[in-house]
């Protein structure tokens, strides 16, 4: 089979953290390295004590060996989740965060939670953010009809879950609604 | 030293030289590598198959190959430095990255290819969405051999009126499935959208940034131009 069954519906996360890792994000390098040209563009120089943006997967691979430091992007700090929380436990529609938010935290509390001040708290404040969204998403199906469904500030691993589930509903309402003459 | 940079150097100018003709309508240019993860993305949600990006395609495998030499050249020289590795695994790393996303693009491509081989093969206006590689496929292998194949095993014991494979009855389902094109979406207006009528006569206007549910037909017109993505 050219694809597997499991992938036709949708992405897996693996493939969604993959495409998450072409974000940019900030390093501290601990080793100097001259630009050099990537497949995704041109990187460097890296010339410690010095920022510098690299792709995630880079940034990634460095810190697996110890050879940078990540600066955590500011959406990942304690005031800036605790105010999307109060955001999103007071207002109806979902808080703008980045739309591959959830990938990219994942990675970098996996790979760099030293890096990032108060991780446990981060950690604990994203699960949170989670589950009031996750509430909220599911609410959507109540508005769900066969025309459309607007979802602002939906994050692409949100999407990923409630997709096949989704998808399914609204094409058995396109069904039901399709005019009984355009169906003969 | 400078000669090995040299190398590193010339493929970063052939970088610049082919990103910038493959600048978008919309001011900001991407990258082959994000149009084809777009390109990616956009084909495994749709339903039916959708224009081939070859030219996009051909610049990035042209550039994993000539990555794939730098490394293999610098790998065979045993001057180079601890640095120097250091960047050749890195290199090494997203060229392996790169591929996934080809190999992935190109199989949910054929995928879709050979589910409605026939389809294809009958209507001349999704042919031009093909490349001529992925057309020969559709064609010879596909139509053609599953055909045979089940005249072979099957159809030729059959009374001769009911061998065909596209017979066209009332209140049965078509031997030659097509694509769903009501099949919902999610997608991302990456730009403001000029409005599309909705089913129910009413129109959908997208600003930037907002995700919709809706079904494919809705937005189909929004897809080519790339003011939309799939997601």
């Amino acid at each position: 089979m050219a694809l597997p069954p499991s992938l036709r519906v949708s992405f897996s996360p693996q493939e969604l953290e993959l495409i998450a890792c072409e974000e940019l994000v900030e390093i501290i390098p601990l080793i100097a390295m001259e630009k050099t040209a990537f497949i995704s563009g041109a990187y460097g120089p890296l010339r410690p004590p010095n920022k510098a943006k690299v792709p995630l997967w880079m940034a990634m691979n460095l810190k697996l060996k110890k050879k940078c430091h990540i600066v955590a992007p500011d959406w990942l700090s304690v005031e800036y989740l605790q105010d999307k929380l109060l955001q999103e436990t007071n207002a109806e529609g979902f808080s703008a965060l980045p739309l591959r938010f959830a990938e990219m935290s994942k990675v970098l509390l996996d790979v760099a939670a030293e890096d990032i001040p108060n991780s446990d708290k981060v950690r604990s404040l994203l699960k949170d953010i989670r589950e009031v969204r996750q509430a909220k998403s599911r609410d959507g199906l109540k508005k769900i009809d066969h025309i459309e469904l607007s979802l602002a500030n939906l994050c692409a691993m949100e999407i990923n879950e409630i997709r096949p589930f989704y998808t399914r509903a609204m094409d058995v309402l396109t069904h039901l609604a399709r005019s009984p003459i355009a169906d003969v | 030293m400078a000669e090995r940079d040299h190398a590193l150097l010339e493929s970063e100018d052939a970088l610049l030289q082919s990103a910038s003709p493959l600048a978008n309508g919309l001011g900001v240019t991407d990258t082959p590598l994000q149009q084809l993860i777009r390109q990616w993305q956009n084909e495994r949600y749709a339903p039916e198959i959708l224009a081939g990006h070859e030219a996009a395609l051909n610049v990035l495998l042209d550039h994993i190959r000539r990555q794939s030499d730098t490394i293999q050249h610098l790998r065979n020289d045993p001057g180079s430095s601890e640095d120097e590795h250091f960047r050749i695994m890195l290199a090494q790393t997203e060229i392996e990255r790169v591929k996934f996303v080809v190999r992935s693009y190109i199989r949910t491509r054929l995928h879709k290819i050979e589910q409605h081989a026939r389809l294809i093969v009958d209507t001349p206006g999704l042919q031009g969405r093909l490349s001529q590689t992925e057309l020969n496929h559709a064609q010879r292998r596909f139509a053609k051999l599953t055909e045979t194949y089940f005249h072979m095993s099957v159809l030729q014991a059959l009374p001769e009126d009911q061998r065909g494979l596209d017979d066209d009855a009332a209140f049965v389902p078509p031997m030659i499935p097509e694509p769903n094109r009501s099949h919902s979406v999610f997608v991302h207006a990456r730009e403001d959208c000029p409005p599309v009528p909705l089913p129910d006569s009413n129109f959908l206007t997208m600003r930037k940034g907002l995700i919709v549910l809706t079904p494919y037909s809705v937005i189909e017109p929004l897809l080519a131009d790339g003011s939309i993505e799939l997601v």
